[in-house]
């Protein structure tokens, strides 16, 4: 049985424990945590900046996680319903534009405009494309929007001058670039990337307001039916409409594809495949009319975060101090103007086809395409998407297929 | 007062009561822990996802009431969950096909068929490969290009051109499908197996006596006999189907269009892809009525006795 005075004692002692520990809690560091989008090969490099992020404010701790694609958004979407999602967090594509028309990210405008030097630091096109209902809601951390690679060789070899320059001619070139074992042109399909190829013919997929489907329109369905016609003979190569990313960029890199309309990061999928590309044999273009759909990664704030102050800083360090060393790491551009001159001028010198590859990301960005601003933009991808496939793959014609997705879109933007 | 008799037999009516008390006491001690994970893990999540579908909700949203909502866009204006619905179905539809084709092999290796114990290994191997695994290596052998699917139709002169399997509407389900069925079909083989093992040969001994023919003992008593084990696969495979999630994420991830799509890709689609919970939720109340409704027919089949203790 224990005595009073061993109870007297542990009483005491647990109070003078307590009492020690208190400053020590109030004491604890200011906590934020960042998550990345499968960089994780830029380990030393994210590390280095949170250590100098740190070390220029002591008491602060960053934490660091990277997820593969598929994984952010059940991570993410998990850790919201959990109350604890990351502080700052990098997503792709029109991603986080959902997560703002969900409340979950918090709404930068009120900083940028405070911080004019924060805002004129990006390419405004750039910046504008995680605007939701007039509210920006993400930085640019790396920038991509699509482009047109093509296969010099097989080019000459089809007696052909250059890139094509409208429509009708990357039809007619593929084509004359197909043989029994090569195809014309291949696209990305995901996240609307294949959109310039309407764009680049006058259709819209939805009003300006965002509120009305605008595609299903003769035109549309001209296009359509010509894109499905040129698949059928083998000018389009199928892996367009079936593929995500390996197998079209794998298919482009065997060397018996003549055009490949993807983003910048294909470049290096690409290159790492085929033999053959070299700057001689790599020709790089604008699609025509210069329309393009941006891919591009941004970073927001959680609105959840308990240090909002310190992950805007830690926002503003990786965007400007971090960019710098993210673009010549990746070779890529980042938005940020002065930090993408910079290292431009640098490629130009050492790596002159990279160069030209990366100069049409920042060239013609106010004819990016396929940015619609929506909260719900999976959704209308998905109510469209599986409808253009039917009739791109032969399953419907193109008057049906567009009058059915013309009723899903519409249902989806009604739901909101 | 009560005669000494009474007295020692109310007394051990007393012992046997407080005996049966301490002993329903210890067994539900030992319950407790089982039933109390299985209550927070599963009882309560089905219980706040059948609310949910009746809800609109997304994490950081207030619920509100939706009514019939989700199932009314389900059932009238949601022609994908057909689709996945009629695929999971055929899914289904394939597992008798696949058990009976593990019966064959089954009797193949358990008759006196040289090299059978080889046999049986080898098509037991698919088994334990994980499913992932598995997707990836079909996806590469029906590759249009540089499979060897592909390479050894035109060989041989069986296909004038590559057959797109995963990429066609007409191919990507079936193909699916063989991917499935290969890789289940070892544990189909073994569980057939092991229930051919167990019948008593003197059965098969007394039928000869009796001059019964071959097929007449498989009827009469093999058949019967591996009636627990063809039970087991049966729900086995339909719980399989339910939950190929994997292999068909892997392999087209629902595609063409949504030409392989299943109840399970498309919940975790409309959850995770649009941020549907909501309607994600009522298509998994959905797949868990076909379930349950599949299950009793499937015990109803066998004589509805399947699962009882054997005393």
């Amino acid at each position: 049985m224990i005595s009073r005075r061993t109870l007297v004692k542990s009483g005491a002692g647990t109070i003078a424990a307590a009492a020690l520990g208190m400053p020590a809690i109030a004491q604890a560091p200011k906590k934020i945590s960042f998550l990345t989008w499968n960089i994780i090969d830029q380990e030393p490099m994210i590390r280095g900046w949170i250590a100098r992020f740190m070390k220029d404010r002591p008491g602060v701790e960053v934490e660091w996680l990277d997820k593969k694609g598929p994984e952010i958004p059940v991570f993410y979407q998990t850790q919201l319903a959990a109350g604890t999602p990351p502080d700052v967090i990098n997503t792709q594509g029109a991603l986080g534009l959902e997560y703002a028309g969900q409340g979950a990210l918090l709404d930068l405008t009120p900083r940028l405009n405070a911080e004019a030097d924060v805002r004129t630091r990006f390419n405004a096109d750039y910046l504008s494309n995680w605007v939701y209902e007039g509210s920006n809601y993400m930085l640019p951390f790396y920038i991509t929007k699509t482009l047109l690679f093509y296969n010099k060789p097989m080019f000459q070899k089809a007696g052909l001058a250059g890139p094509p320059q409208s429509f009708d001619e990357i039809l007619a070139s593929a084509q004359k670039l197909t043989a029994s074992d090569a195809s014309g042109f291949l696209t990305l399909n995901f996240d609307w990337l294949y959109w310039p190829l309407y764009a680049m013919n006058g259709v819209d997929l939805l009003s300006k307001d965002l509120t009305k489907a605008t595609f299903n329109t003769p035109k549309a369905i001209e296009v359509t039916e010509r894109l499905a016609k040129a698949t059928e003979a083998g000018a389009i190569n199928k892996i367009s409409w079936t593929g995500r990313w390996v197998e079209p960029n794998g298919a482009f890199a065997a060397g018996n594809v003549g055009m490949l309309h993807a983003h910048s990061p294909a470049y290096f999928f690409v290159k790492g495949q085929g033999k053959w590309v070299t700057p001689e044999t790599l020709g790089v273009a604008h699609a025509p009319g210069g329309f393009a759909t941006p891919n591009s990664h941004g970073l927001g704030i959680s609105k959840a975060s308990k240090n909002p102050d310190l992950a805007w800083d830690f926002l503003k360090f990786v965007t400007n101090e971090g960019a710098q060393e993210l673009g010549v790491n990746r070779k890529l551009v980042t938005g940020n103007v002065g930090v993408d001159a910079r290292n431009l001028a640098e490629l130009e010198k050492n790596d002159p086809l990279v160069h030209a590859i990366l100069k049409t990301q920042l060239e013609h960005t106010d004819k990016m395409v396929g940015n619609w601003r929506l909260g719900n933009d999976s959704r209308v991808k998905e109510a469209f998407w599986p409808e253009l496939q039917n009739v791109l793959l032969g399953r419907k014609d193109a008057k049906t297929a567009l009058a059915d997705a013309e009723r899903k879109v519409a249902r989806e933007l009604k739901r909101g | 007062m009560m005669p000494a008799a009474g007295r020692v037999e109310g007394w051990r009516d007393d012992w046997w009561r407080r005996r049966r008390t301490r002993e329903l006491a210890l067994i539900a001690c030992f319950l407790l822990p089982s039933i109390t994970v299985f209550f927070l893990y599963r009882v309560l999540p089905l219980g706040w996802n059948v609310l949910l579908s009746f809800q609109y909700w997304s994490p950081l949203r207030p619920a509100r009431w939706a009514g019939l909502d989700h199932y009314e866009e389900m059932l009238l204006h949601d022609d994908v969950f057909w689709q996945a619905l009629q695929n999971t179905l055929i899914f289904i539809g394939v597992s008798p096909l696949a058990i009976l084709f593990a019966l064959g092999i089954a009797l193949l290796v358990n008759s006196d068929l040289k090299g059978a114990a080889i046999y049986r290994s080898i098509i037991f191997l698919s088994y334990p490969l994980m499913t992932v695994a598995v997707g990836i290596i079909w996806r590469w052998m029906y590759d249009e290009r540089g499979g060897i699917i592909n390479f050894v139709l035109r060989e041989s002169g069986l296909a004038s051109k590559p057959i797109p399997f995963l990429q066609s509407f007409e191919w990507a389900l079936p193909s699916v499908i063989v991917a499935e069925v290969w890789q289940i079909l070892g544990f189909y083989m073994i569980i057939i197996l092991t229930g051919l093992q167990s019948i008593p040969p003197h059965l098969y001994e007394a039928a000869a006596i009796d001059g019964a023919p071959r097929w007449a003992q498989f009827w009469r008593i093999t058949l019967p006999m591996l009636k627990p084990s063809l039970f087991l696969c049966a729900v086995v495979g339909i719980l399989n189907s339910f939950t190929s999630f994997d292999l068909v994420y892997i392999m087209t991830n629902g595609g063409p269009g949504h030409a392989t799509e299943l109840l399970i890709t498309l919940i975790y689609k409309s959850g995770f892809g649009q941020t549907k919970f909501d309607y994600a939720a009522a298509l998994t109340v959905v797949q868990f009525a076909l379930l349950l409704a599949l299950t009793y027919l499937a015990n109803r089949a066998v004589g509805g006795n399947a699962g009882t203790l054997q005393r």
